[in-house]
């Protein structure tokens, strides 16, 4: 990255971070502890952005997740389809012919069968389409023999059930397979949990890491400062006077962070999403974040304060406790 | 009242500062209190204060027992007592007005209250031009005043005043005495450590010595060679 870039970006910074300070400029009388010149401050504020960018990542990652399986189920949960298989159970091949006629007898059967909604036969051209990425434009349709498939929707609410229903199928062919989507389905959910599970972790550590840096800057602060805490004390402060102080001071730090982080995560989750809307394979599903998610990414910057309140008091109140 | 009761004193494995003293003082009254330099006058403060505990013995201050005392109780009474420290102990990085009003902040005073008792008050002592000054920008004198400031401004029920006159020319010296005077008029049990047997001479107040860990007293016209038990 070229240098002017670079001072471009920190020009940037700089006065996103300016305009947050002028928000704040009313409220900062008061302080009794010179808790702002605190030489960390500033990588504090890096920590905090890093840490709030990170999860606004995993967070989407997981969200994104969720709502692709919840996608997934429901778009599928209706839907079953029956195959026509180019090999019989006992290992004879069927032509082309048979299978294609075979497909068309069962169609219209299926049409009239009370558990049936619709009965539709993928033609050639969309098997094509789910075909292409594995065998090639090329090669298809005259040289490899393709099974035929009838996509089925179900009556919501069906008089039997989906076993009563294959025990029918049976009747109506004798080639017919039943394919309802379940073990492959239950399987991507379960992938999408496994990776759900570890975004989890990630915030676990993330939220570990964050506490983890407050405590130990609050405590920094406070041994820095334990001359100015002690007259505090002596002329009649108690601890909360003196917990609260800490607590403004490291919430706004974390504020300014939760800001910074949340914009640049959400800037890339955005960036990220038109790339996958780009790429138009059905193998990579689009990224997409439906408008709950996306609420909840913005109260990152609330969460991230949140915590960093309760735990610059906390520690604090700890601390005052084992220095008097 | 404030009450010692055989109390001794002494910091982390050093010699006994103060042995075995016992005094009261009532409430509303005014003493001087002297003593060769080390004598403890710093250091009995400090116990007043409540910046330490006594090694041995009671004390009692505005009737409450501190030995029993939580520590919130310790905040509250701190609250009541107006501290001028030898070495002031100004918070730097805040401007004169700030240091002031720190101890009305604290107890949750309007803001609209502070700036007025505070700007007046600071005009009082002369320091009114050096409102927003930090103090290392300031003279002794000039932080001293600020310190005695800071002590007052609560109109606390005691006033411990260590050396508050020792960077003051002697006018503003008495200027500040007749503050003390003042507030001692309204209530405020006074005890001012200091060397200048001028100031002792014209105010005519009750004198204790510490000398080598004893405390002396000139009432009951016994001139500072008795030790007092229960003078008052
Ligand atoms: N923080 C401390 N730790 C250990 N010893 C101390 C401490 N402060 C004071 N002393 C010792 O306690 C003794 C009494 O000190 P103190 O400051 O109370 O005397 P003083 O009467 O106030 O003296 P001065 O008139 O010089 O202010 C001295 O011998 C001093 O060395
Ligand atoms: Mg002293």
């Amino acid at each position: 990255m070229s240098s002017i870039k670079r001072k471009n970006f920190k020009l940037g910074l700089d006065l996103f971070i300016k305009i947050i300070d002028i928000r704040f400029e009313n409220m900062r009388s008061g302080y009794d502890l010179p808790l702002e010149k605190s030489p960390d401050t500033k990588f504090l504020l890096i920590l905090v952005t890093l840490m709030v960018f990170l999860a606004v990542l995993s967070l989407s990652g997981s969200l994104a997740l969720h709502d692709m399986s919840e996608r997934w189920s429901s778009g599928l949960e209706n839907k079953v389809t029956i195959e026509i298989p180019i090999e019989t159970k006992d290992g004879h091949l069927l032509s082309q012919d048979t299978v294609k006629r075979e497909t068309e007898r069962l169609q219209i059967k299926l049409e009239n069968h009370p558990f049936v909604k619709s009965a539709e036969i993928l033609e050639d051209k969309d098997m094509g389409k789910l075909l292409d990425p594995w065998i090639g434009q090329d090669l298809l349709f005259s040289e490899v023999p393709l099974p035929g498939l009838i996509a089925l929707e179900i009556k919501e609410n069906a008089p039997t059930t989906l076993d009563d229903f294959r025990i029918d199928l049976a009747e109506m062919s004798s080639y017919a397979n039943l394919e309802d989507h379940q073990e492959w389905l239950s399987e991507l959910i379960r992938f999408a949990g496994i990776l759900q599970s570890l975004s989890l972790i990630i915030s676990v550590i993330i939220i570990g890491t964050t506490i983890t840096a407050i405590i130990a800057a609050v405590r920094a602060r406070m041994a820095i400062h334990k001359k100015e805490i002690e007259l505090l004390h002596l002329i009649g402060a108690p601890d909360i006077y003196i917990a609260k102080q800490f607590r403004r001071h490291m919430s706004i730090i974390a504020f300014k962070g939760a800001i910074l982080g949340t914009f640049l995560g959400l800037v890339s989750v955005f960036i990220l999403m038109i790339f996958s809307q780009l790429i138009d394979s059905p193998l990579i599903p689009s990224l997409e974040i439906s408008f709950i998610s996306f609420l909840m990414i913005l109260a990152f910057p609330l969460f991230f304060p949140a915590i960093t309140s309760v735990t610059a008091y906390q520690t604090v109140l700890r601390s005052l406790k084992d220095m008097l | 009242m404030i009450k010692f009761e055989n109390v001794s004193f002494n910091y982390e494995n050093g010699p006994d500062i103060l042995k075995n003293i016992n005094f009261t003082l009532a409430p509303g009254s005014y003493h001087f209190l002297s003593g060769p330099s080390g004598s403890g006058k710093t250091s009995l403060m400090s116990l007043l204060y409540l910046g330490h505990r006594p090694t041995s013995g009671r004390i009692t201050m505005l009737s409450q027992d501190t030995k029993h005392m939580t520590r919130e109780d310790f905040f509250s009474l701190r609250q009541k007592i107006g501290v001028v420290f030898q070495n002031y102990r100004l918070l730097n990085h805040l401007t004169a007005f700030d240091n002031v009003a720190l101890p009305l902040r604290i107890q949750n005073k309007p803001e609209r209250e502070i700036k007025s008792n505070v700007s007046e008050l600071l005009d009082w002592v002369g320091l009114g031009d050096a409102q927003n000054s930090l103090p290392p920008t300031l003279s002794g004198g000039q932080q001293q005043r600020i310190a005695i400031a800071r002590a007052v401004i609560t109109r606390p029920k005691l006033l411990l005043a260590d050396e508050p006159t020792g960077n003051l020319d002697s006018e503003m010296g008495y200027r500040l005495m007749r503050l003390f005077e003042q507030l001692n008029k309204m209530g405020t049990t006074t005890v001012i450590a200091t060397h200048n047997q001028d100031i002792m001479e014209r105010y005519k107040h009750s004198k204790l010595l510490l000398d080598n860990g004893s405390i002396y007293s000139n009432s009951k016209k016994d001139l500072l060679i008795k030790t007092i038990r229960d003078v008052y």
